[in-house]
């Protein structure tokens, strides 16, 4: 397709695509980082690339459902960022890090 | 949803009141809120509701009980560990209305109609008990329980709610008959919604945990204080468990020759690695959890049925296994086991007969002896699934055997006579509990009766 074409990227399998890169870019990031701010980034950009497909699928079919889903979205992801960090801290205290890969008193 | 209000009050409520440093004050006020909200609940549809047009929450009968046994175990669990709050007398408020915020959660996990109740639902039932599993702050273990059940809480959430997100792309709504509708009329775009049920099938696992996504429950179950593991291993697991339900053997009914092969692979695995990883554990919380993990396997049998007893012998069985584990819990609490070790358990038969009696009938419920809740649980599970299922049939039998030994083994522990003089004292609540826990375990089974 012709990007100067007017109707370029209104084909919802763009945004369909873009979330999906967004989403798999954040889930590798939780896989394979190890500092836990990274972590909760990697989280919130998974968050994140989920509003963009909602809004994307909520303007193709007309109705503003989704639209309300995403700030439930933003509003949840605010409390889990909020009670993630808290947890964080608290680990940190105990752990002196914020490296994943240290916490294996738990095992077997 | 008048119940769900009655909570949320009392929980707030509790969380203020826990600044006075009164446990017992705290426990009356709680267990009245649960109570109130029960007989609410119990009267559902028989009084005029002034939120009788909320169309996102509604209570079936299959659905009215399991949300009455999910404010009965919490009522339990919470008189169950008063001896804990007490100790821990600055942080009880918390305890109280943070359980009661995720018990709102799971009411709505057991009622919705709705995608986005379900999503509210699940957040408010776990966001709760990230903070919950982490409440010890200067135990270096429940620190890293409460990081790991946090990070792949919100993994999994994250992966359930593009799972929604490609669901309403699929059918473009969000409640669920409307969904199925779309379903049944075949006018949906088939890779979204495969791909999105494929997203929270994984996501529910997780929830619900089941192989492969187990590998956080015994860390998180052993890390957590006990009142928090009982309430996850019932509470959690049981609205986890309808919600599954509901979403995926009354909505996706029609698309069933795509999830039902994948549940297969997570059943067969689930009776399996569960018992197994559960003979080698020297700790007791971590024994449970992989126990737990294979009686998920069990209850995930209601799935595979569509006859509308599935949901009446899911009921039964998780009777049976909620109460035989907050009873496990409650003595493990009872004989301060602080290192949790299951040597902890010899002779414990001898020195008090009561919790010996009520460990033995709790093990045999857990394996399936009948007349015992337990077996009436996974024999009608089993039955439902026998005519086409056998091959699973079979080897959850398989399984069961397994499972009997682990039992066995903890019961022959419990009544082997133990020279050390440690005397074991059980508080008036605590009696309380094992005496509700022993009539659940050895009367559920009548619920088939009715």
């Amino acid at each position: 397709m012709n990007p100067t074409d007017p109707t370029f990227g209104t084909s919802i399998d763009f945004y369909v695509i873009l979330a999906s890169i967004l989403f798999t870019i954040g889930a590798f990031g939780v896989l394979i980082r190890r500092n836990m701010i990274v972590l909760l980034m990697c989280i919130e950009l998974m968050l994140n690339a989920v509003n963009l497909l909602l809004v994307a699928f909520s303007t193709y079919y007309g109705k503003g459902d989704a639209q309300i889903f995403v700030f439930f979205i933003i509003v949840v992801a605010a409390a889990e960022a909020t009670i993630g960090l808290s947890i964080l801290i608290m680990a940190y205290r105990n752990q002196k890090s914020t490296d994943a890969g240290l916490f294996t008193n738990l095992n077997g | 949803m008048d119940a769900l209000i009655v909570i949320f009050i009392t929980g707030l409520i509790g969380l203020f009141t826990g600044l006075l440093k009164k446990p017992t004050l705290n426990l009356i006020i709680t267990l009245c809120g649960l109570a109130v909200a029960f007989a609410l609940q119990l009267n559902y549809g028989f009084y005029k509701s002034p939120f009788a047009n909320y169309q996102v929450l509604e209570f079936n009968v299959p659905q009215l009980y399991f949300s009455l046994l999910a404010i009965l175990f919490t009522a339990v669990i919470v008189v169950g560990g008063f001896g804990y709050f007490k100790r821990d007398a600055s942080h009880t408020g918390d305890y109280y209305g943070l359980l009661l915020f995720s018990l709102c959660g799971a009411i709505c996990l057991i009622g919705f109609t709705d995608l986005f109740m379900f999503f509210l639902g699940l957040e408010i039932l776990s966001i709760p008990i990230y903070v919950m599993v982490g409440i010890k702050k200067q135990d270096v273990l429940s620190a890293e329980a409460s990081i790991k059940y946090f990070f792949t809480g919100a993994f999994a959430t994250a992966i359930l709610l593009f799972g929604i997100a490609l669901l309403y792309g699929a059918t473009g709504s969000f409640n669920l008959n409307e969904i199925r509708t779309v379903i049944q009329s075949g006018e949906y775009h088939t890779s979204y919604l495969l791909i999105g049920m494929l997203f929270m099938l994984g996501a529910f696992l997780f929830k619900v945990g089941a192989v492969p996504f187990h590998f956080w429950g015994p860390d998180v179950y052993q890390g957590a204080p006990e009142i928090v593991t009982a309430f996850m291993a019932t509470v959690v697991k049981l609205a986890a468990l309808v919600a599954f339900y509901t979403l995926f053997n009354i909505t996706f009914q029609e698309l069933g020759y795509f999830w039902i092969g994948a549940l297969y692979f997570a059943i067969a695995l689930s009776l399996f690695l569960g018992y197994l990883g559960a003979l080698k554990q020297t700790k007791f919380k971590r024994l449970l959890a992989y126990s737990s993990i294979s009686n998920t396997g069990y209850a995930l049998f209601a799935l595979l049925s569509t006859s509308h007893s599935s949901l009446a012998s899911l009921l039964i069985f998780l009777v049976g296994y909620g109460f035989s584990t907050i009873a496990l819990l409650t003595i493990s609490m009872a004989i301060s086991n602080e290192d949790d070790e299951i040597a902890a358990f010899k002779g414990i038969g001898y020195k008090h007969p009561f919790i010996g009696f009520i460990m033995l009938i709790s093990l045999l419920s857990l394996a399936g002896i009948p007349p015992l809740t337990g077996f009436f649980g996974k024999f009608s599970l089993l039955m439902n699934a026998y005519n086409n299922h056998l091959w699973l049939v079979i080897l959850a039998l398989i399984s069961s055997a397994i499972g009997a030994f682990l039992y066995l083994r903890l019961i022959v522990l419990s009544l082997t006579k133990d020279e050390s003089d440690k005397s074991i004292a059980l508080n008036l609540w605590q009696y309380l509990v094992l005496s509700i826990c022993a009539i659940g375990i050895l009367g559920g089974g009548f619920i088939l009766a009715i």
